[in-house]
């Protein structure tokens, strides 16, 4: 697959804060991506500079193999669909959809009748038909996101940065809305980069997804290898799914504040802090009791509550040394070991399924 | 069960409705007597004098319209309305030409919220100093040998001094449009304030050059501003009687000249007629800038 966008040693940096610090991606043709990273880790600032309204202090953007480090944002035909929307207020929805292909500077359409059709087909498109001649201020937030992408993708770019384009929509339309992003981009056949602190958006949502972590590229996979193989426990904290334990790899073991982590032939990725992961939902709980088997690693926990979220339940375990774990028993699978407040458990877990930093 | 709550509902419901009307009127109270002393009865009153009978050294309150005759047959009294009217346009021009671009700059450009204070209060400075003196120091300035008409002979630039500098329409203009350019600023460029920066980027990013996205975005979010500047210019202009008598001369003569030359020689009724005359014409004017913008959808 060609790439549409390549970024190499892409750096910004405000005073002494290093927003970017080294960028390299490269995004192919006619595809979904995501990109997560926490809050401040700079992936407003890097939607920016690929845009063209930041200009990077160094490195080099391709976009369509030439370079644009230099070309205004108006000439650069990236769709940006911004996190508040940035709807015209006094235009009618169709007059923002619209705006486009009248206005710009290279190549404007005069004909007010091929506006008119090519606003219709891409009303249809993001299913608006019958609210053209509505202000934006009467429209509601999920209606106002098809304009914002309606009003980009009637200029036909060949890349369409998005900033957290849910994160202004209510937790039910987001998930009704994911289904149609990814829809309307498979129908344009164009690259989508949609920025998310949410990990289950970026997980969900991407055909690649890249982590952002204080402006670097720690990881670019598909979302299955992200979400099982992190490449580092920075990673897998932005996954909000997996317990860390900071430590010391010595030959065997892993030496934690709450014990030894014995391995097996597990490969320690060498990047950033040493570290210990486990899966939420890799972790059963036990009676003190109950009999370990030879691969399993356990460590014991005083029960402090649990969150039933309808498939699972989320239990967290406070250990000796103050931090909290938490376990995902999914109910599915077997009615989970039911816990007193304050009693004493073994959580264990298969020496296999953890993920070792070094 | 049902019965007692139907009937519940109504006297719950009713209870705020009745309370409203109660605040409504105190609220308003205070203001409606006041216009009403001080602005509909005046009005009224002038309406009503302007009808009154002039002789030379009195007025009687009989029934006529010979004043009113009097003003639309003189022809010093037309080229009066005739002279308000064209130096309100161009001083309203002159604001609107000099102050828009100065207000694009703070509202648009000066992103820092303190810098923008900072601008906004330079452009009042000139008002820390009393109206009369404002108006008195353009002579100095624009006089035969004022400091104008001195630095372009320093220079060599002419070698005649420019008389038309003082005591001509165009001093009346200069220092009208000096001093009330602000009140055309300060509306405009806190319209420019709450335009949303990403939303002229969005227009950016679609393929839109600078002026394309003036005229298309910037320039219609911006006319609110421009209508209550252009009320407060207008109304303040087409009022002014003492620029124009300490810069012309007594050679330019606005309908609020001969207001005051009227009520001077105690000819109430002529002074009367102009009045009426006038407060027609501004609310001729601020209708017509309403109906170029909703300003209660926009505000």
């Amino acid at each position: 697959m060609a790439a549409v966008l390549q970024l190499s040693q892409v750096t910004k940096a405000y005073g002494a804060l290093r927003a970017l610090d080294g960028i390299d991606i490269s995004l192919p043709d006619n595809a979904y991506i995501s990109l997560l990273g926490p809050s401040g880790s700079g992936k407003t600032i890097l939607l920016r500079v690929i845009a063209g309204f930041e200009a990077p202090d160094s490195g080099s953007i391709l976009f369509k193999g030439e370079r644009v480090e230099a070309v205004p944002p108006h000439r650069r035909n990236i769709g940006f669909v911004f996190q508040n929307f940035a709807l015209f207020p006094h235009l009618s929805v169709a007059g923002n959809i619209a705006f486009g292909l009248e206005n710009r500077e290279l190549n404007p359409i005069t004909d007010s009748a091929v506006v008119r059709a090519r606003v219709k087909d891409i009303v249809a498109l993001v299913g608006l038909t019958g609210l053209e001649d509505r202000g934006v201020a009467q429209i509601s937030g999920g209606q106002r996101q098809r304009v914002a992408l309606a009003r980009t993708l009637i200029t036909e770019p060949s890349l369409v940065l998005l900033d957290e384009p849910l994160g202004a929509l209510d937790a039910n339309l987001r998930t009704r809305m994911r289904a149609e992003l990814r829809a309307i981009r498979e129908r344009c056949g164009v690259t989508f980069l949609h920025v998310t602190g949410s990990e289950t958006e970026a997980l969900a949502m991407g055909d690649t997804v890249l982590v952002l972590d204080r402006g670097r590229i720690a990881q670019a996979d598909d979302a299955d290898t992200v979400y099982n193989r992190p490449r580092s426990a920075a990673v897998a904290r932005f996954l909000n799914c997996y317990n860390l334990f900071e430590g010391q790899l010595s030959k065997d073991d892993f030496i934690s504040p709450v014990g030894r982590f014995p391995l097996q032939g597990q490969k320690a990725d060498v990047r950033g802090q040493p570290a210990y992961a486990i899966r939420y939902d890799r972790i059963s709980v036990r009676p003190l009791a109950a009999p370990v088997t030879a691969e399993e690693v356990r460590i014991e926990g005083t029960f402090i509550a649990d969150e039933y979220s309808g498939a699972a339940i989320n239990s967290f375990f406070s250990l000796d040394d103050g931090r909290v774990i938490e376990v995902e028993s999914h109910l599915s699978q077997a009615a989970p070991q039911t816990c007193v407040p304050h009693g004493r458990y073994a959580l264990v877990w298969k020496r296999q399924n953890a993920l070792v930093y070094a | 069960m049902a019965m007692t709550a139907a009937t519940a509902e109504p006297a719950s419901a009713d209870r705020p409705a009745r309370k409203m009307p109660d605040r409504t009127l105190w609220l308003l109270a205070p203001g409606v007597i006041w216009m009403v002393l001080f602005l509909v009865v005046p009005i009224l009153m002038m309406v009503y004098v302007s009808f009154w009978t002039q002789t030379t050294f009195a007025i009687t309150p009989t029934l006529t319209i010979k004043s009113w005759v009097m003003f639309f047959s003189s022809d010093t009294y037309l080229s009066a309305l005739w002279t308000t009217i064209r130096i309100w346009l161009i001083v309203l021009a002159a604001t609107l030409i000099v102050g828009y671009p100065a207000a694009l700059f703070v509202g648009l450009f000066v992103r820092n919220k303190t810098v923008q204070t900072v601008l906004l209060v330079l452009c009042v400075i000139p008002f820390w100093t009393s109206f009369l003196i404002r108006v008195l120091a353009w002579r100095p300035m624009l006089g035969k040998e004022g400091a104008i008409n001195l630095i372009l002979q320093g220079v060599g630039l002419i070698n005649k001094p420019i008389e038309v500098l003082l005591f001509s329409e165009l001093s009346v203009i200069i220092g009208m449009t000096q001093i009330y350019c602000v009140f055309m600023v300060g509306p405009i460029a806190f319209m420019m304030g709450r335009i949303d920066q990403s939303v002229i980027e969005a227009a950016q990013d679609l393929g839109a050059g600078f002026w394309r996205i003036f005229r298309t975005i910037i320039l219609p979010l911006s006319m609110p501003g421009v209508v209550v500047g252009a009320i407060f210019v207008s109304v303040m202009v087409l009022g002014e009687f003492a620029t124009s008598a300490a810069l012309s001369g007594r050679k330019v003569n606005l309908l609020g000249n001969i207001i005051v030359t009227q009520v001077g020689s105690l000819k109430w009724a002529f002074a009367a007629v102009a009045g009426v005359v006038l407060t027609i014409l501004m609310g001729i004017v601020v209708a017509a800038l309403l109906r170029v913008v909703d300003l209660r959808k926009e505000l």
